[in-house]
């Protein structure tokens, strides 16, 4: 069955070829006419492989939980708290030259959006994931956040308050997670080990 | 009223994608790569807070990208065509746009070497050129560590105090906002005012053209779509600047 209107949205049955052709043009004429260097591109994803991910808020999010006064640090200044940490370099950089930080609790429970495109703090988090750029999610989180946090499989306690963080500004927001319990005996690599980037957002809770 | 200011609390919509990866297709990464290395080379940052001297850097890139100009591009197209396109479709039809418009590339270059690259149905195995430029590589990575900061230190005495209650401000629709649509003539109460003034990227963007003071401002969902059409037990809070709150409520 066809609804009028339907060709709007038929695509081409080589959409990703075409695309994949059009953008590997676009970076060979890119580097001939001397835009970019022909390791460009690759430097910029090696460095979201090994500098600027979820493994460095992971780290920051394990420390805090270990030290109270460090976690302080986290929430009141985010940054600060970077720099005392043997990060890599650019903690403060792109995309995270202002962080903040949401902290969950047993009566809060944060969720972090961002309805006018895909803000997302890189140096802790590194690049954020489809489900945070999806439309959908953007538009149902700012209006419905627990019904979307229950479709991700979280169920808060109607007794929980949800705060949501809608990144329009020059913050980049991002969640320090509710430890589980019976972690107590973990190292801090260890606990590091549980903490996704999905919790650092808000859209779920660290699981042990 | 433009569809991509207002997607917040925007009804009717279907399951949320819960795909976790960044990139879905091989090729979205280079598309991604190319937008990073634009704003590490981009000519503003010869005014940014980090020590960039952008004549020093030997790429033939001289204009102005920020993430201001892709969202340009994006909330310049057809709504229609916002939902239709994926994201990082959006982000190549844009930069490629942006290039042809600019005269780096032509036309025909751009249908030339693509038909080169998609041989029979497939992706041939023609490599990319080889020409480096460490002096390009180096500003990207200077780019990434040190950024593009906003703080500015000027001090403007803020209008709004924390506490105060507040109404959002309703201006004229044009190419860029950082307002949410969806707050529009609403009420909040200013939570947080933050340190010092915020400037924004250059180019068309409502009243964001002078560093200013910026503010968390905290909203009851009941206050925005109506005690029926909302959540309880939530609150919602957005960062906004300074021209984008009308006055005291």
């Amino acid at each position: 069955m066809t609804i009028p209107g339907d060709e709007m949205f038929s695509y081409s049955a080589n959409r990703e070829l075409e695309s994949a052709a059009k953008v590997n043009a676009l970076e060979a004429l890119l580097i001939q006419k001397g835009v970019l260097s022909s390791s460009s591109v690759d430097k910029i994803l090696d460095y979201f492989e090994t500098r600027m991910g979820p493994f460095n808020g992971a780290k920051l999010v394990a420390k805090a939980w270990v030290d109270p006064e460090f976690k302080q640090l986290l929430i009141d200044d985010c940054n600060a708290a970077c720099s005392q940490m043997d990060m890599p370099t650019g903690m403060s950089g792109a995309e995270g030259e202002i962080m903040r930080v949401a902290e969950n609790t047993s009566t809060v429970h944060n969720l972090i959006i961002c309805t006018l495109c895909s803000c997302y703090p890189w140096p802790t988090l590194g690049l954020p994931p489809y489900w945070f750029k999806d439309p959908t999610f953007r538009a149902r989180a700012a209006r419905e956040p627990r019904t979307v946090l229950q479709e991700f499989g979280l169920n808060l306690d109607d007794s929980t308050e949800i705060r949501v963080w809608d990144s329009s500004g020059q913050i980049r927001w991002w969640v320090l997670p509710e430890r589980p319990a019976g972690t107590e005996s973990m190292s801090e690599e260890e606990l590091a080990k549980l903490i996704t980037p999905e919790a650092m957002m808000g859209v779920a809770k660290v699981a042990k | 009223m433009k569809l991509q200011h207002t997607l917040g609390g925007l009804q009717g919509l279907g399951p949320v994608d819960f795909q976790k990866k960044v990139f879905v297709e091989a090729w979205e990464t280079r598309i991604f790569g190319i937008h990073t290395a634009m704003m590490a080379l981009s000519s503003h940052l010869d005014g940014s807070l980090p020590d960039y001297t952008m004549s020093d850097v030997p790429s033939t890139f001289k204009d102005i990208w920020t993430w201001a100009d892709l969202r340009r591009g994006a909330e310049g197209i057809s709504p229609f065509a916002y939902f239709q396109y994926r994201y990082y479709e959006k982000w190549l039809g844009g930069i490629s746009g942006f290039f042809l418009e600019k005269g780096y590339i032509t036309e025909d270059e751009l249908t030339e070497f693509t038909e080169q690259y998609l041989k029979e149905g497939n992706m041939s195995t023609i490599p990319l050129p080889f020409k480096e430029e460490q002096g390009i590589d180096t500003q990207i990575i200077k780019y990434l560590e040190e950024g593009d900061s906003g703080r500015r230190t000027q001090q403007q005495p803020p209008m709004y105090q924390a506490g105060q209650k507040v109404k959002i401000a309703d201006p004229d629709c044009n190419d860029h906002t950082r307002l949410p649509g969806y707050l529009r003539n609403k009420i909040g109460t200013i939570d947080l005012v933050y340190p010092d003034c915020y400037a924004y990227f250059p180019g068309p963007s409502d009243c964001l053209q002078t560093p200013q003071v910026s503010y968390s401002v905290k909203f009851e969902p009941k206050d925005i779509w109506g005690v029926e059409y909302s959540e309880s037990g939530s609150t919602i809070y957005a960062d906004l600047f300074e021209c984008y709150i009308a006055g005291p409520a």
